[in-house]
């Protein structure tokens, strides 16, 4: 099997000195100790406490013994096996390879304005098709595309996400958590025959939610990998210093890991360092700020010490819209992701946080993705690219490299080439409309809908995907969690002559 | 004697000092301070701290350090007016939260802080509130106005259920609704039938002043 994702071919950058890293180490296995976590589950209380934790029940409160903190690191699988729908796009996550996934938004925007609205089940599905169709985007994660779409109750917006990527998208699927909906996940993923990453969010500061936990158990006992996450915000649901945000993220993000791996021991597990810091005038994630690249440099160096895959703070930008600050905030993220050792990111498509996203913009990312990977590619030296006897050759001016077979051979694999980058020169992009990546990107948008043809599932499978989400809408109605009315609106919707797809 | 201790007090809060703004809360009972006086003290100091946010000097952990200072001493104040049987004037009682399933505390907090900040008596029932809670709560503090907030499209919907468990109890007139949060919109405000909506927090100040008719 060849690799998918970008290969770093060099030592990861090391922001931490090895008596740094041994300190937040032994911070993290102080705290687990000592202040320990909240978890609001019975079962997983007892299950811990039988393997040696101290559980004060009143409290929820679980304190972790440092043996078995470092027993579940090491039985911890260092890198993992991530089938997708079409086997060419199945993944190894681990060891020195970065994987790009979707960064999700809960609408789209306007691309006239540029100001945020819900999608169509059409804007969905389509954009489903066009990150399929894009090299760079290595998976999907959950509530990708959007959050939801157009007369879909929030209940089943989760699993009308999924369907919409099995549908559109052959590559690996990942799932979040949301009054149970991961039941129907599994579900549905076992009736298509294949495996998604599940999700495990921890509320920060140390506290694991009983969803969270459950959700946990489900994925655990059905042979599944899980993400286990901690979405801290810096000086806010953590301390306000790098190296305290660090320490407590590795004590949430550690517990979630021993819960699963005496679960059930060997389970496949992506660690994600979801840190941002709090913007102090409004409250909400800095998501942009370039605080957030030291703690993920600074995870990424602890976990390659650990020999645990770890995903990124997803990249999303504080700009509006795809501008200088939206390259800039993205670029340094997804560099720094690679150059640090991150296994997997979240990057195609965010516009601003995680409120919006936009396909252009997933195109867009998808040349700087591409860069990025290719820089994390390195030079390759041997006797044929040091070229001794080709400059022998060429000698001094008049002499040029241009006719040469050894440029025609390797310029291809040296240069990385943009897809919807600007490299006209000023006579040419003058003649021809003073055009932007903006405008090579929708152009891009439009050839891929117009050709990308997303492998269908089979008819069976197609019937499996709608018997689960008709299974899950009767679920969540029969509790209440959908209203006559909003019921009456989703039916309507589903019975289009072109549904699923509008 | 009793223009040391309203002085002490308002530099407490002034100060993010929780610990002080306590003491000199019971120093103002004990040496039997008017406490509308202590109240109005504490009021300067926050309305202060609120201006200085608005203008852009103070930030974040500014404002909340002193509305942590402000919760600290306020109950001991409280019961001395109870004791003393006088009553708070204020623009309006809120009672404020984020629904059931959602633990985002920061927006909230700050909307909290601004109205107290603004002059209203706020009730602040904390994070992932039921419905339940919050009908015992507009009851127990005879609210003007019911404050909530949701962060996730998937909590949203927990705002329809409050409002429709208030019509069941027949407390819906008794109180306005704002409503606010990452994931609202005042389509969805006006879909529920709140009775307003604001996406900043100084925008929610407004919005309560205006729904009490100042």
């Amino acid at each position: 099997m060849t690799i998918k994702g970008f290969t770093r071919k060099f030592r990861p950058l090391e922001i931490l000195t090895e008596e740094e890293v041994e300190a937040i180490h032994r911070g993290t296995l102080e705290v687990l100790w000592v202040t320990g976590v909240r978890m609001e589950h019975e079962r997983a209380l007892k299950l811990l406490e039988g393997n040696g934790c101290k559980v004060d029940y009143d409290e929820m409160r679980v304190r972790i013994p440092q043996g078995l903190v470092e027993e579940c690191l090491r039985k911890t699988p260092s890198s993992f096996h991530a089938p997708a729908r079409d086997s060419k796009n199945s993944l190894m996550i681990g060891g020195n390879t970065l994987c790009l996934a979707v960064a999700p938004g809960q609408q789209t925007v306007d691309l006239d304005t540029w100001e945020p609205r819900p999608a169509t089940r059409k804007e969905n599905y389509e954009g489903v098709t066009i990150l399929d169709a894009l090299p760079t985007v290595h998976f999907f994660s959950p509530y990708t595309p959007y959050f939801g779409f157009e007369h879909v109750p929030p209940c089943m917006a989760m699993l009308e996400s999924l369907a919409a990527r099995i549908r559109n998208s052959t590559k690996f699927q990942c799932v979040g958590f949301s009054n149970d909906s991961e039941i129907f996940a599994i579900k549905m993923a076992q009736a298509v025959g294949i495996e998604i990453l599940g999700t495990c969010a921890i509320a920060p500061p140390l506290s694991f939610y009983r969803d969270a936990v459950e959700s946990a158990f489900r994925f655990a006992e059905a042979g599944l990998p899980l993400r286990i996450i901690s979405g801290q915000v810096m000086g806010g649901t953590a301390p306000a210093t790098i190296a305290g945000g660090v320490v407590i993220n590795n004590a949430e993000v550690i517990a979630g890991l021993v819960l699963v791996q005496l679960i059930n021991p060997g389970t496949r597990v992506l660690i994600k360092d979801f840190s941002a810091s709090v913007n102090m005038r409004s409250g909400a994630p800095a998501f942009g700020g370039i605080e957030i690249c030291l703690h993920n440099a600074a995870s990424n160096q602890i976990f390659q010490r650990y020999g645990i895959p770890l995903d990124n703070t997803t990249a999303y930008p504080n700009a509006k819209m795809p501008d200088y600050q939206s390259s800039y905030e993205k670029a340094f993220r997804v560099l720094t992701a690679g150059l640090s050792g991150a296994n997997t990111l979240l990057y195609h498509g965010s516009v601003h946080g995680e409120l919006t996203h936009h396909p252009i913009q997933a195109i867009l990312d998808d040349d700087s993705a591409g860069m990025v990977g290719r820089f994390m590619g390195g030079i390759a030296v041997n006797d044929e690219t040091l070229a001794i006897d080709v400059i022998e050759e060429v000698g001094p001016i008049p002499g040029h490299f241009l006719d040469k077979a050894h440029t025609r051979k390797w310029w291809k694999l040296e240069q990385f080439l943009p897809k919807a980058a600007d490299r006209l020169t000023y006579p040419e992009w003058m003649n021809t409309g003073k055009k932007t990546c903006l405008d090579y990107a929708r152009e891009r948008m439009e050839e891929i809908l117009a050709t990308h043809k997303p492998t269908p599932l089979t008819h069976g499978q197609e019937e499996d995907v709608e018997r689960v989400l008709e299974e899950a809408r009767k679920y969540y109605k029969e509790r209440g969690l959908i209203t006559e009315e909003e019921m009456a609106t989703y039916r309507k919707s589903i019975q289009s002559p072109n549904y699923p797809y509008e | 004697m009793s223009r040391e201790v309203l002085e002490e007090l308002r530099k407490a809060i002034m100060t993010y000092d929780c610990e002080g703004a306590e003491k000199w809360a019971r120093e103002a009972v004990q040496r039997k301070v008017d406490p509308l006086k202590a109240l109005d003290a504490m009021t300067v100091a926050i309305r202060q701290i609120g201006d200085g946010f608005g203008k852009g000097e103070l930030w974040l952990p500014d404002l909340v350090g002193a509305a942590a200072a402000m919760t600290a001493a306020t109950p001991i104040i409280e019961e001395e007016l109870k004791r003393v049987g006088a009553t708070r004037e204020s623009l309006g009682t809120v009672v404020i939260g984020t629904v059931f399933g959602d633990i985002h505390t920061i927006g909230k907090t700050m909307v909290a802080t601004l109205l107290t900040a603004g002059g209203f008596a706020v009730n602040d029932l904390g994070i992932n509130v039921t419905a339940e809670s919050f009908v015992e709560g507009i009851t127990a503090h005879n609210a003007d106005i019911l404050a909530m907030s949701a962060l996730m499209t998937t909590t949203a919907p927990e705002q329809r259920k409050v409002i429709e468990t208030l019509k069941r109890e027949g407390l819906r007139d008794q109180v306005k609704i704002m409503v606010g949060g990452g994931a609202i919109t005042q389509e969805f405000a006006d879909s529920i039938g709140a009775n307003g909506y604001d996406p900043t927090a100084p925008g929610a100040v407004r919005l309560a002043r205006r729904l009490m008719g100042k």
